[in-house]
């Protein structure tokens, strides 16, 4: 056992034994540790963003630097702070429109290509999608699963009629394949979250308490 | 009380305390397992090995704190990989957060290497061997621009330095120059690489991803999008894995030493459920057999 001497390492330790009390029941080192934390995450973030965002790419070109172009989004983003401002609070639409005309242009194509056709290509029936699964002679029953799932899965959200007769055959399977869907993100998040404890553990058992290396 | 009733009313502190011993225990008294590679974490390992010595790998490290012990291996096997196969390196983020965590991955993977160079070649050498490229917001002004030219989207690496003066970045110059981009994230910046430089630009995209949301990101696999994936802390250790038995790097592998704990955590989970559902299924039976009063109550 060689227990750490650098102050920071145990403020960092102490913090995860405050949050981890929680489990036990709320108290005031938790919520001590959660203050603390949203308070440094905040101040930080403030911090980076005036020295690395707005400075060297707005104020600096604009006001030192004398580029009068900069105005332009100068303007656009100080109409943000009309919000506060209820008799000219409208003018926030501008610099709104123009972020949302911006990322919906450059977003529909992108998304319906990358994320819409390749998907639905993903389920076709092809020999390319069969070997896909790197089974063997099995990515043929396998690309069959999923071309079911798929089909029985969109027939379930499918509203517009009563699930009855082959709809509502084809809807109950398709219950099964979100079921096991949810099953195995389920058991995905807890692996997860299981990580993240044992990254926390190894952290008090090493650096800290030093019983491990 | 009966048997049934006590497990069916576990406090749950108790649950968190044998979580907590079975978790620990593994890591004060380690014991080997072997770990078996899965063809996703091949696929990454195989795509990354084979990128032409013409062309850069791009590891966009997208990890923050809290998702730490997941990717931070991942992260460290991909950089061991590339060093020792002499692939070029162009680092980034996407976010603030992971600045410091990329810079001290690169720093320390590179100072293994350094400490056992004897020559100018051997050696891991900022601006020849790897560019660490930092952070330009917002993400999809990078993602896009840098199919273009990568020094106009970064005139500045993280450190300050004007990277058209590197000597890497002479030589990678946009999407063309890179063989695979390998996200390693806790979000969605690997769909991001999806959706706009690899379906514009055509460029090859891996990833590795939190365990939380392998569900979301294994459709892209089967469909040859990504062109391997590597999920949660399993899948750091098959890539740790790989990367001590093809390369004979024997270094700590930090993914592989959770194993254990991570197989035991999760074994006292299914027994819980299952003593949870049992408790259920079981008092639910006596429920139903138990005569009711008007209003649905049992008596």
């Amino acid at each position: 056992m060689n227990i750490s001497t650098d102050p920071w390492v145990w403020i960092s330790a102490l913090c995860t034994i405050a949050i981890f009390s929680f489990l036990w029941r709320d108290n005031p080192f938790y919520k001590i540790a959660e203050h603390v934390f949203v308070g440094v995450a905040n101040g930080w973030a403030v911090t980076f963003y005036w020295h690395n965002v707005l400075m060297p790419t707005l104020f600096d070109p604009l006001f030192r630097q004398g580029q009068l172009l900069f105005i332009i989004p100068f303007i656009i983003g100080m109409l943000y702070l009309t919000r506060f401002i209820p008799r000219v609070s409208w003018l926030v639409r501008i610099p709104i429109g123009i972020s949302m005309g911006y990322y919906v242009g450059a977003s529909i194509p992108a998304v319906s290509q990358a994320l819409i056709i390749k998907q639905i290509q993903g389920t076709f029936l092809t020999p390319q999608n069969f070997q896909a699964w790197h089974a063997g002679n099995l990515g043929v029953v396998w690309s069959i699963i999923l071309f079911i799932g798929v089909i029985c899965t969109l027939s379930y959200f499918y509203f517009s009629r009563e699930h009855k007769g082959i709809l509502g055959t084809t809807s109950r399977i398709g219950i099964v394949f979100v079921m096991i869907g949810f099953g195995a993100a389920f058991g995905y998040t807890v692996m997860a979250r299981i990580s993240l404890l044992i990254g926390r553990i190894q952290y008090l058992l090493g650096p800290w308490l030093g019983i491990v290396d | 009380m009966k048997i049934i009733d006590i497990l069916t009313k576990i406090d749950r502190r108790v649950i968190y305390l044998i979580l907590f011993a079975v978790v620990t225990l593994p890591i004060i008294f380690p014991s080997a397992k072997s770990i078996r590679v899965m063809p996703p974490v091949e696929k990454l390992y195989d795509a990354i090995d084979n990128i032409p010595e013409d062309k850069a790998l791009i590891i966009d490290f997208d990890y923050d704190p809290q998702t730490l012990p997941e990717i931070e291996p991942m992260a460290f096997a991909i950089l061991r990989h590339a060093f020792r196969k002499r692939i070029k390196i162009l680092a980034l983020s996407l976010y603030v957060q992971p600045l410091g965590l990329a810079q001290n991955a690169l720093i320390s993977v590179s100072e293994e290497f350094n400490s056992v160079a004897v020559t100018s070649e051997d050696s891991i050498i900022y601006g020849r061997d790897y560019v660490f490229l930092g952070w330009q917001p917002p993400p999809l002004i990078p993602i896009l621009g840098m199919g273009e030219s990568i020094v106009n989207v970064y005139k500045t690496d993280y450190y300050g330095n004007q990277t058209d003066t590197l000597p890497l970045m002479k030589e990678v110059k946009n999407y063309a120059d890179v063989g695979l981009l390998v996200s390693l994230s806790s979000g969605d910046p690997p769909k991001w690489w999806i959706e706009y430089a690899q379906n514009r630009f055509g460029l090859k995209v891996g990833a590795g991803i939190t365990a939380v949301s392998a569900s979301e990101f294994y459709p892209y696999l089967q469909t040859g999008q990504f062109s391997g994936l590597m999920v949660g802390m399993k899948g750091a250790a098959e890539y740790e894995e790989q990367v001590e038995n093809k390369l004979n790097i024997k270094v700590r592998r930090k993914a592989s030493e959770s194993m254990s704990s991570l197989t035991y955590a999760h074994l006292v989970i299914i027994i819980f459920i299952l003593i949870g559902n049992t408790g259920y299924f079981i008092s639910r039976r006596k429920t139903k057999s138990s005569p009711t009063t008007p209003t649905g109550r049992p008596r």
